[in-house]
């Protein structure tokens, strides 16, 4: 019996290797290439132990998937073998609210999640940009986040347990669901953050905030990105903590506004920062931010209206792909994509940018979550010119590297998967590498779990770019 | 490798469609899309989140990204397949995915230009085959042998004016299917000196839909549409409304129901109803036309109006458009079911303006009645 009738005893119709579903699988939204051999859409915990101890038997490798929006190629199955296809667990378990949890199988979409919490006055804080699409599961998985990290962190400051099906097909717990635990070695956090690579989450136990009761956004225009850069590291300075500071240059406010001339931003770089809390609250920090900045910035102004900051943001939000609604000939290819650096060198960082988009000849806006450090940079080529995308390799390769020399990341929340994973050794240091393939050793020593990804193991690494 | 049927057509300038019909094996079918339409998909995913055929099948193949990936492939030496196939032809051509893409992508219009590709090498579903068949042999998307104009009242029919400003075009579902609803919408433009094309045949939606050619077609209803002199086509159906639209040479304007009669409101005198409604926007009405606010007007000048949990430019799809409901009626049956999740508790019924919409809707609701928004203007016109 071959692998894909096996599957199918187990799943039944929702195990494919079908030449459509093989070709669909076969990316994410990243530049990585790797078709599978089959792909299967567990619906249960016991399922995936099924399949997982399956492919150990046969020693096949295992690649989970979410949404397949992740921007590193994590999903990517590099090496064939199963996809596992998530995103039909999607199950919100259980609302429990007064131990500020909720429990969700990995499938839930962040955005389905956080509808149900609102009319309870709660919500899961990661927010990325992709929160309408992308799945709970891929973002545990890449530590995701998102605007509001700045103030609310990250995916791992809100993951309380997991359930995991590990490479031999068992089924551990990592954690409880009290907001504190001391109990041995943080298994919860080892997950977090392993890009499929340990094991297959099955379930997790998040942790929820009560949503503030109001929001104030503050808009900055400056004369130069270096200025907006040195004004967000003179408010943290002064000990104000924005819920949300961001970015944008002005390629990404021209792109924006011609996508959208009625959106309200000036002309310049910009900088928006969010505050919230009670309404005095978000009103005194609204106004010390605007005086702050005021000394620096050729323009500022402070909104109230909740449907005008829903605008900007959701404006924000879709940046990333918007050139081409401007010139169609364009593509904005996500590689080099989300580097970050230690607050105080984020001028240097924007400048070496500039520096590196010019030398290669390929345009870039820049965007992105200045408050924690981590600048996006769309670089647009036009994709149907060969020669474009060596440029295009060579100026993503400079700004990682730029990033490392600064003493940052080559990815703050997309994850490293195989589009970054060269860079593993030159970032962490051999040694720190080193512990991390002994971990991936001890939890998964035939390598079966997603395999190729994270400089983990040699072979292959990024599937290449086109 | 699966079998299918190749058959042999003649360009949009051709007279008669010789349908040769043989058995034959595909290896690949190379299709040609402009390449710029394509790679204007980044693969973000965001199309995940409102794909109806995704919805209900889960399939990376069966949404839209995966339906561009697909058709990228196919030229490039994908094998057409039956997965491939599925993949194309589950999509209900709705447009939401093109109305929500960040990139400006146009999927549906790839989708579409793909299916052209293959069924122009032979390479189609039996659904497609079929309406192919059908409509060749019949004029008509259901192969009915019948009289077009058999619901028309014999004193009508002799009436007809041989030349008029305005023609009121049927279409196939309300012709065979809802003929009181061609008759009640009659009734009330020929009011206004509307009259009918003598020798109506489909439009061609469903053809151009699917892939296929409707040149023919087109061309009939042309020649009728001149010889009477119409300045303004009126239709009642949301399919029909965009082919006329986007199909045809811009010789004519065309109207759509709600907006002629929110037009001519006042003329209408119609007394309120103590009901309360829901709209359903039809995909190609609604989002693909902009006609949002026309039908409002119309409803809530006989009655409440509460509207369904997504609406206007996000309304979800009934899962009938792009041949799906007659390639997959399990599924087109499915996500009509999603759409009637959207209507609001409590109302009296569900008014829309595309007789596919209301037969889908129909056969998925036990609960509340799907009628034509002529239907409900009908029941408040004042009898004389
Ligand atoms: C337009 C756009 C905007 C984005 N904005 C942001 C942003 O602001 N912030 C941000 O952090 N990211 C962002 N991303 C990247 C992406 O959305 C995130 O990385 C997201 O967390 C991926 O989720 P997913 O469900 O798509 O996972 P996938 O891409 O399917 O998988 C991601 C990784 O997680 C692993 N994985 C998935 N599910 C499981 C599971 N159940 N168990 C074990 N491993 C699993 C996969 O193997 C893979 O390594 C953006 C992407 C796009 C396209
Ligand atoms: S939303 Fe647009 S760019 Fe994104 S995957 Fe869908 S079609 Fe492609
Ligand atoms: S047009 Fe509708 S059915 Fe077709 S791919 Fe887009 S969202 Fe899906």
């Amino acid at each position: 019996m071959n692998i894909i009738e096996k599957l199918r005893d187990i799943v039944g119709e929702r195990a494919s290797a079908s030449p459509a579903e093989r070709l669909c699988y076969s990316s994410d939204a990243s530049q990585v290439r790797g078709t599978p051999d089959c792909v299967v859409r567990p619906l249960s915990t016991a399922e995936v132990s099924s399949v997982v101890e399956l492919a150990a038997a046969e020693g096949v490798p295992v690649t989970a998937r979410g949404a397949g929006t992740g921007l590193a190629g994590g999903a990517v199955p590099l090496r064939g073998g199963i996809v596992l296809d998530l995103s039909g667990m999607d199950r919100i378990v259980e609302l429990d609210l007064s131990n500020l949890a909720v429990v969700v199988e990995p499938g839930v979409v962040q955005a389905r999640l956080n509808e149900r919490l609102r009319p309870r006055g709660f919500f899961f804080p990661p927010d990325p940009g992709s929160a309408a699409f992308c799945t709970i599961g891929g973002l545990i998985a890449n530590n995701g986040s998102g605007m509001r990290s700045v103030k609310y962190g990250t995916t791992r400051n809100y993951v309380l347990d997991l359930e995991v099906v590990l490479a031999d097909g068992s089924v551990v717990r990592t954690g409880s669901r009290t907001l504190k635990a001391a109990a041995g070695y943080d298994l919860t956090r080892l997950f977090i953050g392993s890009e499929g690579t340990l094991g297959i989450i099955t379930q997790a136990v998040l942790r929820v905030a009560p949503l503030p009761k109001a929001r104030r956004l503050v808009i900055a225009a400056f004369d130069s990105a270096e200025e907006a850069g040195r004004t967000v590291a003179a408010t943290f300075a002064a000990g104000i903590v924005p819920s949300a500071c961001e970015i944008l240059d002005r390629t990404t406010v021209a792109v924006l506004r011609r996508c959208d001339p009625t959106l309200r931003l000036p002309d310049g770089d910009v900088l928006l920062f969010e505050v919230d809390g009670s309404e005095g609250a978000a009103a005194e920090a609204a106004a010390e931010i605007a005086a702050l900045s005021s000394t620096t910035a050729a323009s500022v102004a402070v909104v109230a209206g909740a449907e005008e900051m829903e605008e900007i943001w959701a404006a924000r939000r879709l940046v990333g792909a918007a050139i081409s609604r401007l010139d169609p000939a364009k593509s904005r290819i996500y590689v080099g994509e989300d580097v970050g650096v230690p607050i105080k060198e984020i001028p240097a960082l924007i400048r070496e940018v500039s520096e590196i988009s010019d030398r290669f000849g390929i345009p870039a806006m820049k965007y992105g979550h200045i408050g924690d450090g981590n600048l996006h940079v769309a670089l647009f080529i036009d994709v149907l010119d060969d020669g474009e995308w060596a440029r295009l390799a060579g100026a993503a390769d400079a700004i990682h590297r730029a990033a490392i020399r600064l003493g940052g990341t080559v990815s703050s929340e997309h994850g490293i998967g195989a589009a970054r994973s060269e860079y593993m050794n030159e970032q962490l240091g051999s040694s720190a590498l080193s512990v991390m393939r002994a971990i991936k050793g001890a939890l998964d020593p035939r390598g079966i779990m997603n395999p190729g990804k994270l400089g983990l193991d040699d072979g292959p690494s990024p599937g290449g770019y086109g | 490798m699966i079998e299918m049927r190749r058959e042999v057509e003649d360009s949009r300038s051709g007279t008669e469609t010789k349908t040769e019909t043989k058995e034959t094996k595909v290896e690949t079918a190379e299709i040609s899309i402009d390449p710029r339409t394509i790679e204007l998909c980044v693969r973000c995913g965001t199309c995940r989140s409102v794909c109806p055929a995704f919805e209900v099948l889960g399939w990376e193949s069966k949404n839209t990204r995966g339906r561009v990936m697909v058709a990228k492939a196919l030229g490039e030496g994908l094998a057409p397949d039956a997965s491939v196939l599925d993949s194309l032809n589950t999509c209900t051509t709705c447009g939401i995915c093109a109305a929500k893409c960040p990139a400006g992508a146009n999927p549906p219009a790839i989708v579409q230009s793909a299916r052209m590709g293959l069924v122009s090498q032979g390479v189609m579903t039996e659904a497609q085959a079929g309406f192919r068949t059908r409509i060749a042999e019949s004029g008509n998307t259901f192969g009915e042998g019948g009289d077009r104009l058999g619901w028309l009242s014999d004193p009508d029919r002799e009436g007809l004016k041989e030349s008029s400003d305005l023609v009121y075009f049927v279409g196939c579902l309300d012709s065979y299917r809802y003929p009181e609803v061609a008759k009640k919408t009659f009734d009330l433009l020929k009011r206004f000196g509307a009259t009918l094309l003598p020798e109506e045949v489909c439009c061609g939606s469903p053809l151009i839909r699917t892939g296929s050619d409707a040149g023919k077609f087109v061309d009939r209803n042309l020649r009728q549409i001149k010889m009477i002199g119409a300045k303004t086509v009126i239709t009642g159906c949301a399919g029909c409304y965009s082919t006329l639209k986007k199909d045809y040479p811009p010789e004519f304007e065309v109207v759509s129901v709600p907006e002629f009669l929110a037009e001519h409101l006042a003329e209408l005198d119609l007394r309120r109803l103590d009901l309360t409604v829901t709209y359903h926007d039809p995909c190609h009405l609604g989002r693909g036309s902009g006609i949002f606010d026309p039908p409002r007007e119309v409803i809530k000048a006989i009655c409440r109006l509460e509207e369904m949990r997504s609406n206007r430019q996000d309304a979800r799809c009934c899962g009938g458009g792009g041949g799906v409901r007659a390639g997959y009626p399990d599924l087109s049956l499915e996500i009509a079911k999603l759409r009637l999740q959207d209507v609001p508790a409590g109302v009296d019924a569900i008014v829309s303006c595309c007789p596919l919409c209301i037969r889908n809707l129909s056969d998925a609701s036990s609960e509340v009645e799907v009628i034509d928004l002529v239907d409900l203007v009908e029941r408040a016109i004042v009898p004389p």
